[in-house]
């Protein structure tokens, strides 16, 4: 539990979701769950969102299986989305199965991986595996094993 | 991207943003969605129309790193802002993935999460520092101390306190007023503008325990997580 008690300001208390732009989303939809099994949470639309129409934006929620959402895929109808604002997001395997149940899944799917941390003064923990790919739309994925505590 | 005069855009247009805090009322919403109602094309916005049944191969996620122009100034803003911990700043590395450009990378902590956000000034070859672009993520989402509705609307208060001027919010994403401005999920949100143009957007969530049907499929395969969520984040 992370109770804020006293006066002291209230700070973030660690990263919950992250919602990236797409240029076609069944596309992506298609690639994070078959890849991850992320579970379809919701959408949202111009026709079914005040907000999303005012925006000219379309968002398909994602769910690791326990908050409402925690990737969301954006697409914006005026504007392009592109590469320029974001290297990469780093995402945590379930278990050791999991991590090899998606690298074997990326494998399957023919997507070209990259072994090891993205960036190279990421901190690696001893026994710490992990790798890189991208998604359809070339945002850089890192896919971590925790060791195991 | 290294031109220096590109400017992000903003997640919501100029004029849209004049009327957003509207959509807590259910007669705007009702006006806004009166073209897709009175062709047939409107359907339900509602969460409970997908079922989240089974739990991902994914945890949680460890790290999101987005580029910056300057690391000291938007290390301020985080801290400022967030309370977020400077952990480290390297030296300049190699690019992952781009040959001859270079990257310097700061590392910023959170209460409850070691290094989660990684702030990046990119050099092209030539040693320019790039310009972000503002359209790669629409934003990054933090789970604020305390993580009940009231810290998420202290939080909002504290950051107005502090320089940074609300232009959306607090709302909650359902639609039950008076906070609710007719979205999905149930989390509170707040919109920010930063006084430095360079993150625009805050935005800052607190789930609490009254969210939507796939959530509590959810809480019955992992229960005993807590549901609530704080966030802010950033679209630059």
């Amino acid at each position: 539990m992370n109770a804020h008690v006293g006066d002291a300001p209230i700070a973030a208390a660690k990263l919950q979701h992250h919602v990236i732009y797409v240029s076609d989303l069944n596309r992506s939809k298609d690639f994070y769950t078959k890849l991850f099994d992320l579970q379809f949470s919701a959408l949202n639309h111009p026709d079914s969102s005040a907000a999303m129409r005012l925006a000219h934006m379309e968002m398909h929620f994602f769910s690791f299986g326990f908050y409402h959402h925690d990737i969301c895929l954006v697409k914006h109808h005026k504007l392009n989305m592109d590469n320029g604002s974001m290297l990469h997001f780093s995402l945590v395997a379930r278990d050791r199965a999991a991590f090899d149940a998606i690298q074997r899944r990326a494998k399957e799917l023919a997507i070209p991986t990259r072994d090891g941390r993205l960036i190279a003064s990421a901190k690696a923990l001893p026994g710490q595996r992990a790798f890189c790919l991208q998604d359809p739309d070339h945002h850089w994925i890192e896919i971590i094993e925790e060791p195991a505590q | 991207m290294t031109t220096a005069s590109y400017v992000p855009p903003s997640v919501l247009p100029p004029l849209a943003q004049k009327f957003a805090p509207l959509l807590k009322r259910t007669w705007f919403r009702e006006l806004v969605l009166a073209p897709p109602t009175i062709t047939g094309r409107r359907f339900s916005n509602k969460t409970e129309d997908y079922g989240v049944f089974m739990p991902s191969r994914v945890a949680r996620i460890a790290q999101v790193s987005i580029y910056v122009q300057d690391i000291a100034r938007s290390r301020r803003w985080y801290e400022k802002l967030a309370g977020l911990r400077h952990s480290r700043t390297c030296e300049e590395e190699a690019h992952p993935f781009k040959e001859g450009w270079r990257i310097r990378c700061c590392y910023m902590s959170a209460a409850q999460h070691e290094e989660c956000l990684v702030l990046v000034e990119e050099r092209d070859p030539d040693g320019k520092v790039t310009v972000p672009s503002g359209m790669s993520f629409f934003h990054t989402a933090f789970e604020l101390q305390g993580n009940r509705l009231e810290d998420t609307l202290a939080f909002a208060a504290q950051a107005k306190q502090a320089g940074f001027i609300p232009n959306y919010g607090p709302v909650r994403h359902n639609g039950e007023p008076p906070l609710g401005d007719g979205e999905t999920g149930g989390n509170v949100l707040l919109f920010l503008r930063s006084r430095l143009q360079q993150h625009r957007i805050l935005r800052g969530y607190g789930h609490d325990r009254e969210l939507s049907r796939p959530l509590r499929h959810c809480q019955r395969l992992v229960a005993g997580l807590t549901t609530a969520i704080i966030a802010f984040a950033v679209s630059s």
